[in-house]
């Protein structure tokens, strides 16, 4: 099964180290996986500021780059969800690219979906020990149905405790650019996960999306909660307590 | 080009395709997908009135019905003087101390007296039709209103109350009221507060 | 009504630190969104009665001028008169001709949307005409001097406190705390005006083509005091508001209450059809039903179409993050929140509400809780397209996303710069590892610190990873 593997560029430049980590579960599966090196973005920014245009330059890109790969698997639900949703109608009037972009979006996967309902994993390769609290981000419940798979997934860890917040399911705040051009309700927004993740009792959040984590540790730390960590659910799956080299 | 053909002109020109036979569907007028209901209908109809705030008692005859009125009012310490709809006013009110006029309400009136057209079970709702018969005043102005209810008027639902008013009418009346309740409002502070501009109470008299 | 969604940004700021309005938004969760959930899990097949309210919904929306027809027929064949206007203006005009022609004085109405879009009280007003709010929640406004901040609890912003000051004030009588001793105080004022009324006004929840019927929705009483009390009956609503038929209307009332105020059924609903009959001692001996257009017909065969299903429910906006923390008033006209976002540029230009539309994380809670499956934020982004389309967008915008995609186009150019940014971002951020200020991006910075960079690229870490 030959896997590919597009980071996102928000991991890229942020934290690789959940790159990595998508990496090890993946090939902990027992997969080839690529990485093609031209990657970049998916075009999910331009497209959400309506610009169309550079969005499917950047969409027929990325489809070159995973034109041999059985399978497309990203860290990102709202990237996952950009390539399996939102290309095809992008592609709409392009008859010539319509069905390749088809069969593209067919085989994209967010990485714990795959995991469970493709790999069907049993066998979790990280350590964790600690109480953890999830937060479900937009894209990957609303546009893929990601919910039950990082749940499921996290409870075949022995060291896990698993608390749920209060509104798990309220969007953070982040948006993207919605964080920089309204940055006063983003961050109040922000605020409020914040408090219903300190209700939670958890020493940490996780997430499937690096947006949600950034904009929750920055509101965390300004907030003085220098303590409660941030977590990407591919570090704590892969790694030794949440670190990932 | 009055502003009619003007509205009519663009939305015609917008239109994606022919479309399908409009009189045809709406001769026809089928029913959406309905919610399962359990248990007998009466049952259903009387818990589900509860639970929106109205009063419900039970007459086994017709003739119980003066008692019955008597005991709500002055359960509630309420005046027994109001107004009712003229199928009723046979009813002998004199022995149980209430005084009855059978006409439209006015602003002053404080009980009035109706029958209903069906109590429709799914919402614990009743049906009403105005008529020269049946004032729509009668159930509106005053704070108290009762409503009697025959057992065999109660059906299922919304659906089933249309098919039995285009079968004993054929048209609408000039208004059909469904009444679930006393009038209340949520618009301060989103608390519910019942006796708005309505009645302050809803007493269902069932009949069988 | 006057369009003050231009300032957007600056209101919402504002909303954000009006401590009173934040208290009253926390009610939202409770009694919207937990009350809606509570209401929707009473029905079993809520998925089945979805869909078909939107196929109802979408059906008449494709064939809006037929059902429109029909439903005039019907309508003037019960004696009721439907008159059709392009404009808000002309929707006020035909209004204030009907009253001189009735040789009405005195108004009472109860809550109708569209006439805040025509700010038809102000009009009727500066025509002599006395005109009353009667729905509570209007009347407290009419007082107040304010627009409504939401369609269906329009005074969701204000307190007890605040309508306790204001009754004081306005009814002149001994300051009332208790709920329900204001609400007896608002009966007692409105009861004489409802019997004085010459013309009552309402606005309608559908109109039925079947039966030429309008069709209102309430809970106090007022909607069927307005239309029964006065000699004259004026129902105003949008063109997109006719269903086909009597048990269509049933099948969205199932949803629309739900939705709205998270009840299983309004205290009324109430079905009006054509004037008073020959023996009838009460109703309107006269019906008008006004029909307005307002650029909703403009609407079809573009990718917006699918908004004019909506039948105003609210619960975009009870659900909105967004809506939840700033209000209504901040998006400056009569439509607040994700439905508002759309109908506001759409109704009053593009370049007027800039902001609407961008305002979104586009996190998907209002499209999931749409009663008839309208895809809001994909007419929010069809909006963003359009503006980007008509250059309306700040060219600082407009070149960043420029710079971002060709760079993103040009894998070794993204490579340096990638790795140039994430050393420099990693060495700002120092020992703390986060940044409490990044030029360029103060609208985060402002309210969070900014969690610096690993430092390495992920691609370039992978490039010089040992092959195992």
């Amino acid at each position: 099964m030959r896997v590919g593997l597009f980071v996102t560029c928000l991991v890229d430049l942020m934290r690789p180290s959940i790159g990595f980590a998508a990496l090890r579960l993946l090939e902990t599966a027992g997969c080839e996986v690529v990485v093609p090196s031209t990657q970049t973005c998916c075009g999910q920014p331009g497209y959400n500021s309506g610009d169309e245009k550079s969005a499917r330059v950047l969409a027929r890109k990325l489809l070159r780059e995973f034109e041999g790969c059985d399978y497309l698997v990203l860290p990102s639900g709202s990237c996952a969800g950009m390539i399996r949703v939102h290309y095809p109608t992008l592609f709409a009037s392009d008859p010539d690219v319509l069905e390749s972009i088809q069969r593209l979006s067919a085989r994209t996967y967010e990485l714990t979906d795959f995991l469970v309902n493709v790999l069907k994993i049993e066998k979790i390769p990280g350590r964790y020990s600690g109480s953890l609290t999830y937060h479900d981000s937009c894209s990957g419940l609303r546009e893929l149905g990601v919910q039950a798979q990082p749940r499921a997934l996290l409870s075949k860890m022995p060291g896990v405790t698993l608390s749920e917040m209060t509104e798990s399911t309220t969007c953070c705040g982040f948006g993207g650019t919605f964080a920089v051009k309204y940055g006063d309700i983003s961050a109040r927004m922000a605020d409020k996960k914040c408090e219903h993740i300190v209700k939670s009792g958890a020493a940490a959040v996780v997430a499937g999306d690096l947006g949600c984590l950034l904009n929750i540790e920055g509101r965390l730390r300004r907030r003085g909660d220098l303590l409660t960590r941030t977590l990407h659910i591919a570090e704590v799956l892969a790694g030794e307590n949440g670190e990932c080299t | 080009m009055s502003a009619r053909d003007n509205i009519l002109a663009r939305i015609g020109k917008a239109r994606q395709a022919a479309g399908h036979d409009i009189e045809s569907e709406i001769r026809r007028h089928p029913c959406g997908p309905v919610p399962p209901l359990a248990g007998d209908l009466a049952s259903r109809f009387d818990e589900q009135a509860v639970k929106l705030s109205s009063d419900v008692a039970h007459a086994g005859t017709i003739t119980e019905i003066p008692g019955i009125v008597a005991q709500y009012l002055r359960q509630h310490d309420l005046p027994r003087k109001g107004v009712c709809w003229p199928v009723l006013a046979p009813y002998d009110w004199r022995s149980a101390g209430i005084d009855l006029q059978a006409r439209g309400a006015r602003g002053d009136d404080m009980l009035g007296i109706t029958g209903a057209f069906v109590g429709i079970a799914e919402t614990g709702t009743l049906m009403l039709l105005s008529g020269p018969d049946t004032p729509a005043t009668v159930s509106l102005l005053p704070e108290t209103h009762v409503a009697v209810l025959g057992t065999e008027r109660i059906v299922a639902t919304m659906e089933q109350a249309w098919d039995r008013l285009r079968l004993e009418h054929g048209a609408l009346p000039r208004a059909v009221n469904f009444i679930s309740g006393p009038s209340r409002t949520a618009d301060i502070e989103q608390t519910v507060t019942l006796g708005a501009h309505g009645p302050y109470r809803v007493l269902i008299i069932i009949v069988g | 009504m006057h369009v003050s969604s231009m300032h957007f940004k600056r209101k919402a700021v504002e909303k954000l630190g009006d401590e009173k309005l934040q208290q009253a938004l926390n009610k939202l969760q409770s009694k919207f969104v937990d009350g809606r959930a509570a209401a929707i899990a009473e029905l079993p097949n809520f998925n089945e009665i979805r869909d078909a309210a939107a196929d109802i919904r979408e059906r008449v929306v494709t064939q809006l001028d037929d059902y429109l027809r029909r439903f005039e027929l019907e309508a003037t064949a019960r004696g009721a008169e439907v008159h059709w206007a392009e404009s808000v203006e002309e929707a006020n005009r035909l209004m204030a001709d009907i009253a001189r022609r009735h040789h009405v004085r005195r108004i009472a109405k109860s809550k109708s949307m569209v006439s805040e879009e025509c700010a038809l009280n102000d009009h009727l007003e500066s025509e002599g005409f006395d005109v009353i709010e009667t729905d509570l929640g209007e009347y407290i406004l009419q007082l107040a001097k304010e627009p409504p901040s939401h369609i269906v609890a329009p005074v969701v912003h204000k307190s007890k406190e605040e309508i306790s000051d204001l009754f004081e004030e306005k009814h002149r009588r001994t300051r009332i705390t208790e709920i329900t001793e204001l609400c007896r105080e608002a009966r007692e004022i409105l009861r004489p005006k409802f019997l004085a009324a010459d013309m009552g006004i309402s606005g309608a929840n559908f109109i039925i083509a079947e039966t030429g019927s309008v069709l209102i929705v309430t809970n106090e009483g007022n909607g069927r005091l307005v239309t029964t009390l006065p000699r004259v009956h004026v129902a105003i609503t949008g063109i997109e508001k006719v269903v086909p038929t009597l048990e269509d209307a049933t099948t969205l009332l199932r949803l629309l209450p739900r939705s709205a105020t998270a009840q299983s059924i309004t205290n009324y609903v109430s079905i009006l059809t054509g004037t008073r009959g020959q023996n009838d001692t009460e109703g309107a001996e006269h019906f008008h039903i006004i029909l307005l257009d307002n650029s909703r017909s403009r609407l079809l065969g573009t990718e917006l179409q699918p908004m004019l299903r909506c039948i105003r429910c609210g619960a975009c906006m009870n659900h909105c993050p967004v809506y939840q923390n700033i209000g209504g008033h901040a998006y400056g006209w009569v439509y607040p929140g994700p439905m508002g976002s759309v109908l506001t540029p759409a109704f009053v230009g593009l370049e007027n509400a800039l902001d609407l539309p961008n305002a979104s994380t586009f996190c998907g809670q209002c499209a999931v809780v749409c009663p008839v499956k309208i895809p809001l934020p994909d007419l929010l982004r069809h909006l963003r397209t359009r503006q980007v389309k008509q250059g309306l967008r700040p060219w600082r915008e407009r070149v960043a996303l420029r710079i971002w995609s060709w760079v993103a186009q040009r894998p070794s150019v993204y490579g340096l710069f990638s790795r140039l940014a994430v050393r420099m971002l990693r060495l700002a951020g120092g020992k703390e590892k986060r940044l409490h200020y990044l030029p360029g991006v103060s609208g985060w910075t402002k309210g969070r610190d900014l969690p610096a960079p690993a430092g390495r690229t992920f691609h370039d870490l992978y490039r010089r990873k040992p092959i195992a």
